[in-house]
């Protein structure tokens, strides 16, 4: 502990290239953190949704394909089953623009019984399942477009060849990682309008909705009794339909989550090698300003050994201060990216890209992590450099 | 004015520091290249090379191919109107039939592939569709033709294997394409009588591909198709329908772009830490550089300078490091329609002149500071300094 007045004394006697190393460490750990949280987030959301005991059901081809209204009142009658709901995509636009937020479908009596981290107060959940043109919006969605409760929110059919009128009831309330930015709606009202405009109708057919054929489900969201029951429940829904014209494919939601971050693709395998480009690019920055700061100290340390300082000693305080440099740099980088992203709510400005964005503890830590490895690995060179360099040599060197 | 030279030995002279900083540099520039390179794949892999002269009619309301459908009673008789184009072989206009559907990977994960039912005078709708192995299609016999990054990536999608979209839907592969890297290369074409039966969606298109025989033509056929009381529809000119359907990627260029600008930053301390270090130690050659009589405007250009050539070299690998991945596309996700999208990175003249650019910067701006403090220094302590 006495030592480390010196070795603060020595990381700071050069202000400027302490500063631009800390700089630029602290820079790249904010990059990393922003392409790994991306990943990270959605996985921890994932892993969260665990405990909720859902299971996802879809049709076997993907959203292309058609889940039948009817098989939501079927399985939700399955034992160990507590409650479904449909979730149909709508896809449409708002003020005439392609928006990037989900309109869901959905049955308003069981869907806060089976999203049970949802919450809406109950007056609000009773005016909504009372009109059926109601919906119910996320918080940041209410917030960003200004809406309130009893306000209209006309929505125009892009995969659908109907609009909607709806009108908002309530404001529901969510765990910060799920998406806030949902508006939810009857799927009967939905439905209702693409059956008025019959089987035959002269419109309605997209790649993910085979046609405007009324009573598709969409995917069907349900809550099992307990996790046990899960598995089993997966296997019974999918055996029920296998030899109909739709089967279905059923998943836990983690699972489900999961299939969606693989659709990511080769975009992850990317993220990653730069992230690993950054931690190289690191060493050699950090490496070099150790190494410079070394070799200027080359008396210095020469005096040290000469008044009896052990080589073991030498290469601790060198280390240190290359470690403490690097570490307060990635403090900087991961840590502050954590209370930025924590304190600032980046969604709104994705466009919707993103529902949510923070910078999970794990991947903090990590960040640091990984900066403290590149100051020590950063540090080994120039200290055992220092700690075998000859004392002889060194006084007499003139930098 | 100082001679390069100087500059250039002295880089030598600190060998291993120079190649630290160098690979440094080089190592973030060429991430930030990558990403460029991406965003303008992006931008690129969403788009067609059309004729100012084609349009695709949807059904109206709809924004995208992929939701646009209505009835081939309406298409059937979009092809007859008068004002296409016309060959040979008949109009140059094509009905066309989406499906969106789940394939395996080699990986074992899922991803989500647009199979598109077409008819010949699809491939001439496309100017740069070109067979690169196998063959062309035949209809009716459950063929596809794959873009070689789908081939790549997908289970039996090499040319011979069959393609399998769940239970029911499933092509020969027999040949691979290539479209001029536009929005055709993330997706399997197949007979758009093959994909109706596969479906069960007879009776509806996706959409219809047109191109007009002139300027008048296609005004007064948009006209038609937007106002006629058999269609009402809307037809968009293809250039600007591949422009809304870019916007989708504006927060990702923008994404793209920043993690660019926050790594030129990072290169850019590395070259001033460097830069300092280089002045600190040699504040006493300075000063005799200036009892010589070299101007303070010689000794800060003279520094600059070796900033730039600092810098340089790193960007120069940096950019030689990503050519080879020009020849590389990742897959993944469009946002905006679930679907699979392939973008090949394209480092071409623009992403590189980005790239010097911000080189340029980096020498700039890193050797700014350090040939400043140069200058400032009196010529007499200078010289007395250790």
């Amino acid at each position: 502990m006495k030592y480390l007045t010196y070795i603060l004394r020595n990381a700071r006697r050069n202000p400027a290239r302490t500063g631009l190393t800390i700089a630029s460490i602290a820079i790249s750990m904010f990059l990393m953190m922003i392409l790994t949280s991306f990943f990270a987030a959605m996985q921890e959301a994932n892993s969260a949704s665990r405990q909720y005991n859902r299971i996802i059901v879809m049709n076997a081809n993907g959203f292309a394909g058609v889940v039948p209204i009817a098989r939501v009142r079927q399985i939700a009658a399955m034992d160990g089953v507590v409650a479904a709901t449909p979730f149909a995509w709508y896809g449409g636009k708002y003020q005439n623009q392609r928006v990037l937020f989900a309109q869901f479908g959905v049955d308003a009596d069981s869907v806060f019984d089976t999203l049970e981290e949802f919450h809406l107060p109950d007056d609000q959940l009773a005016a909504f399942k009372a009109d059926k043109a109601g919906a119910v919006v996320g918080p940041k969605l209410a917030r960003e477009y200004g809406l309130k409760i009893g306000d209209a929110m006309p929505l125009q059919g892009d995969v659908y060849p109907v609009d909607l009128k709806l009108n908002i009831h309530g404001i529901y309330e969510s765990p910060r990682n799920s998406d806030q930015r949902m508006v939810l709606f009857h799927h009967d009202y939905l439905d209702d309008q693409l059956r008025l405009l019959g089987p035959s109708s002269s419109s309605g057919s997209s790649a993910t909705q085979p046609s405007g054929r009324a009573g598709n489900a969409g995917i069907v969201f349900v809550r099992c009794k307990d996790a046990a029951a899960t598995a089993a429940l997966c296997k019974k829904v999918d055996d029920e339909y296998r030899s109909t014209d739709n089967p279905t494919r059923t998943q836990t939601e983690e699972a489900f989550g999961q299939m969606f971050s693989e659709m990511m693709g080769g975009m992850k395998d990317m993220v990653f090698w730069i992230g690993c480009a950054v931690v190289v690019s690191l060493l050699f920055v950090a490496g070099n300003a150790m190494a410079m700061a070394m070799r200027e100290r080359t008396m210095e340390i020469a005096v040290l050994k000469a008044i009896g300082f052990g080589k073991g000693l030498v290469l601790t305080l060198v280390l240190v201060e290359a470690v403490l440099v690097a570490g307060l740099g990635g403090a900087l980088g991961t840590l502050g990216s954590k209370a930025l992203f924590d304190l600032f709510d980046v969604s709104p400005y994705t466009g919707g890209f993103l529902p949510f964005f923070y910078v999970p503890w794990r991947v903090a830590l990590a960040g640091l992590g990984v900066s403290l490895f590149v100051g020590f690995v950063s540090g080994v060179v120039p200290a055992v450099m220092a700690a075998g360099s000859s004392v002889v040599d060194g006084l007499r060197k003139v930098v | 004015m100082i001679p390069f030279k100087y500059n250039v030995r002295n880089l030598r002279a600190r060998w291993k520091t120079t190649t630290m900083t160098v690979l440094g540099i080089a190592l973030l520039v060429a991430s930030s290249c990558i990403m460029f390179g991406l965003v303008e794949g992006l931008e690129k892999s969403l788009k067609i090379s059309g004729d100012p002269l084609d349009l695709i009619v949807l059904r109206k309301g709809a924004t995208a191919e992929t939701t646009g459908g209505f009835d081939t009673g309406k298409a059937d008789e979009l092809l007859t109107l008068g004002g296409i184009l016309r060959d040979g072989e008949g109009p140059v206009a094509a009905k066309e039939l989406l499906n969106i559907a789940v394939a395996e990977r080699h990986s074992g994960t899922y991803g989500n592939l647009i199979i598109r039912g077409v008819q010949p005078a699809s491939r001439k709708l496309r100017s740069d569709f070109k067979i690169i192995a196998g063959r062309d299609l035949e209809p009716g016999k459950g063929e596809c033709i794959v873009p070689p990054g789908i081939a790549r990536v997908y289970k039996g999608a090499r040319i011979g294997g069959l393609l399998a979209f769940g239970e029911k839907e499933r092509y020969r592969v027999v040949g691979l394409f290539t479209a001029g890297g536009g929005s055709a290369e993330s997706e399997v074409w197949a007979d758009l009588k093959d994909v109706e039966r596969n479906t069960g969606r007879d009776g509806t298109v996706s959409c219809v591909q047109i191109r007009a025989s002139g300027p008048a033509e296609f005004d007064r056929l948009r006209e038609e198709i937007e106002q006629g009381a058999q269609f009402r529809l809307a037809a968009h000119p293809e250039s600007r329908y591949f422009e809304t359907q870019s916007d989708a990627a504006t927060f990702l260029k923008a994404a793209g772009t920043l993690i660019a600008v926050l790594l030129t930053f990072g290169a850019m301390f590395a070259a001033a830490n460097t830069m300092f270090s280089a002045v600190k130690s040699r504040t006493r050659e300075i000063g005799t550089l200036r009892a010589l009589g070299f101007s303070r405007r010689d000794v800060l250009f003279s520094f600059l300078g070796e900033s730039l050539l600092l810098s340089l070299l790193g960007g120069g690998l940096g950019l030689l490091a990503t050519i080879p991945m020009s020849l590389l596309s990742i897959e993944t996700m469009n946002m905006n329609t679930f679907a699979s999208v392939n973008i090949a990175f394209r480092i071409g003249p623009w992403v590189m002149a980005v790239a010097l650019v911000m080189t340029l910067a980096m020498g700039i701006f890193g050797g700014m500071l350090p040939a400043l403090r140069a200058v400032r220094l009196e010529v007499v302590s200078a010289l007395r300094e250790l």
